[in-house]
């Protein structure tokens, strides 16, 4: 007698065991939609943020705006060029000489 | 057995197989209406548009990225007071009244009001708190270097159902890679329309674009459009186009058109602006066609740097026509050094006669002349040479000098770069590498398309151009210290069956350091009113580009 009510009751303690589980948990999960919602506009407005932020560092790393800003701030072209040759330095000579 | 068990039994098993069958139909045979229906009920459809590739120049510098902009909407049936709000909106949109007014007067749930707003304009309406207005967030293109090569990049327009696709240039050629695959996602969301943490149906062919890293390097590509920009305005040209090309690999470093235009301001222009002249046009080359071919002749054996020219002691009369040099100065006994230096055509003549028909065509297209180089660039044209049967003896004779033969200029820069190459002639290639949406980078190998002449000839070629350099009519603008092989070009223009008298085609061609070349390059200034030669225009642009760019890769004078 005993033992047919043990094996009765389990199943139906499990049951309502998992029928208190999924209750739980599907009230967790359904009310994170709104976590869930507020997190995904927070990435999307960080993404954004990162795109208008590239695009400001990319107008600025431009040479054409590098160009104007150093012509405002009075550089020049250099006219002329100074070509060291390899031959002719000092160092090159002494060791030359060394050997 | 009572037949009452029977009975019910049978019924039982009747129900039971009637509930499977319709089991199997509604989850078997209507299982994809249902998923799509169930679907449409608690999931909400989002399109992903792939984010577009981006185009970077050698250095890493997104020439061509992505930006955030808006598509401002609105629902007029939400929208009380449409003639303020109309006032309101034009003002912020910077469009006028009128047409804000019949957009929102519609009797629809949502009408566009303007595409490609700015994220400040986005501000400025959401401070309104105009109920009924939307935005709907899209990337377009963001052209930081705005013009900057902008014929070899192209445009990203609209096809037809509204969505973007590129025209021209690379974005034409490499649309399908730099597009990449549109998708959607279903979000699962609750009857107040909140997402439910679940598991996301994802459409698994979503793809973002590839990016091209382009062989362009951007400092010397900056220069050139300068200087370019710099020598139409200062010879009175109409237009001009400069192309530079390793010509080991094949690689183009810098590609330049002017007039120029901006790719992100394309829906203002005409189209006839955004093809790049330097594929897609096709010009009689004039001298710079010379030394082909001389290369050609000496490769034939028909002539050698030493042999002399017997008919170059005065003009010359081919049926009807009489053909003369630039300057109607004629040199007795010339051999084929002193015609290219001198772009004696008479010269170019007798060894176009020598060489014969059958044998210049052949040269020629093994130089690629009449053939595509196949660019990767939308839009390349190959303008073919004649037939065998059309070339009459005068036809034979201005082909020496580069007339009556078309070609792009980038199938003249290919071919000559075979000289510099050592006789090989290497594919043209903008993009030197893809990288995919997830980082892995595939190299594209520089790739030989022939080899139109030996080791050997392709030295004394370039021996004969450095002379022409230092001792041709250019000589006045040559770099000193440095071996530059080159040639000078003025190209008559043919309109209407005669060549124009009062226009030409002003071009330079060359290529440094001669003995060890790190760059190929064609100037061409197209009608310069202020000079109309070569050696006077284009020469003195070609020079002064190979200074900067042989200042620019370190390389130190060889004299």
């Amino acid at each position: 007698m005993k033992k047919s009510i043990l094996i009765i009751s389990l199943p139906v303690i499990a049951i309502i065991f998992l029928a208190v589980a999924q209750t739980v948990l599907s009230n967790v999960l359904s009310t994170s939609g709104v976590e869930v919602s507020k997190i995904s506009s927070e990435i999307e407005f960080y993404k954004t943020e990162n795109l208008l932020l590239k695009e400001k560092l990319y107008r600025q790393e431009s040479l054409e705006n590098v160009a104007s800003r150093a012509s405002e701030l009075g550089f020049v072209k250099s006219k002329h060029q100074l070509i060291i040759s390899p031959t002719r330095t000092v160092l090159t000579r002494i060791l030359s000489e060394i050997k | 057995m009572n037949w009452r068990y029977r009975f019910v039994f049978s019924l039982l098993l009747l129900m039971f197989v009637a509930i499977l069958g319709r089991l199997f139909y509604w989850q078997v045979v209507r299982a994809s209406d249902l998923y799509i229906l169930a679907q449409s009920q608690y999931g909400k459809v989002l399109q992903i548009t792939p984010k577009r590739g981006e185009m970077r120049t050698l250095d890493g510098f997104p020439i061509a990225a992505n930006k955030v902009s808006y598509l401002v909407f609105a629902n007029p049936r939400q929208i009380k007071d449409k003639k303020e709000v109309s006032k309101i909106i034009s003002k912020v949109l910077d469009i006028d009244v009128a047409s804000i007014s019949a957009q929102l007067e519609l009797p629809r749930f949502w009408v566009p009001l303007k595409h490609d707003a700015d994220f400040k304009t986005k501000k400025a309406i959401e401070s309104l708190e105009i109920a009924g207005i939307g935005f709907e967030e899209k990337y377009t293109r963001l052209y930081a270097e705005a013009s900057m090569a902008a014929h070899l990049l192209g445009i990203v327009g609209k096809n037809d159902e509204g969505k973007d696709k590129g025209y021209f240039g690379l974005e034409g050629y490499y649309d399908r890679l730099l597009g990449g695959k549109e998708g959607y996602i279903v979000k699962i969301q609750d009857a107040l329309g909140r997402p439910i943490l679940s598991k996301n149906s994802e459409n698994k062919t979503y793809v973002d674009g590839s990016s091209l890293i382009l062989g362009i390097e951007r400092p010397i590509q900056f220069m050139v459009e300068k200087k370019l920009k710099e020598g139409v305005e200062m010879y009175g040209a109409d237009s001009g186009m400069i192309g530079v090309m390793n010509p080991e690999t094949g690689r183009i470093i810098a590609m330049a058109s002017y007039p120029a235009f901006n790719p992100g301001e394309y829906s203002l222009l005409s189209e006839d602006i955004f093809v790049n002249p330097f594929v897609s046009s096709g010009y009689e080359p004039g001298s710079t066609l010379k030394p082909i071919v001389m290369a050609v002749a000496f490769e034939e054996g028909v002539v050698d740097p030493d042999t002399k020219c017997p008919i170059c002691d005065g003009p010359l009369t081919i049926g009807e026509y009489e053909i003369r040099t630039w300057n109607d100065e004629y040199r007795k006994g010339s051999n084929m050094v002193d015609i290219i230096v001198h772009s004696d055509n008479i010269g170019m003549v007798y060894v176009a006669q020598k060489l014969g028909v059958d044998r210049m065509i052949s040269s020629l297209t093994k130089f690629g002349i009449g053939n595509l180089t196949y660019i990767d660039s939308q839009g390349e044209i190959a303008p073919s040479l004649k037939a065998r049967e059309a070339w009459y003896p005068v036809d034979l004779a201005t082909s020496g000098f580069g007339q009556g033969i078309s070609v792009t200029p980038i199938g003249l820069l290919t071919a000559f770069s075979a000289i510099a190459n050592s006789g090989k002639m290497m594919q043209p290639q903008i993009v030197a590498a893809v990288e995919s949406p997830t980082g892995e980078v595939s190299r594209i190998e520089p790739k030989a398309l022939g080899t139109p002449i030996s080791e050997a000839t392709a030295k004394v070629m370039t021996e004969i151009l450095v002379t022409a350099v230092n001792k041709g009519e250019a000589q006045w603008a040559r770099l000193k210290g440095y071996r530059i092989a080159g040639k000078t070009g003025t190209a008559s223009i043919p309109v209407k069956g005669h060549y124009d008298p009062s226009s030409t085609i002003a071009s330079f061609i060359g290529f440094a350091p001669a003995d060890n070349p790190k760059f190929a390059m064609l100037v061409i200034l197209n009608k310069p009113t202020v000079a109309i030669f070569g050696a006077e225009t284009a020469a003195p642009i070609f020079f002064s580009i190979s200074r900067d760019i042989l200042s620019y890769y370190e390389i130190p004078p060889s004299e």
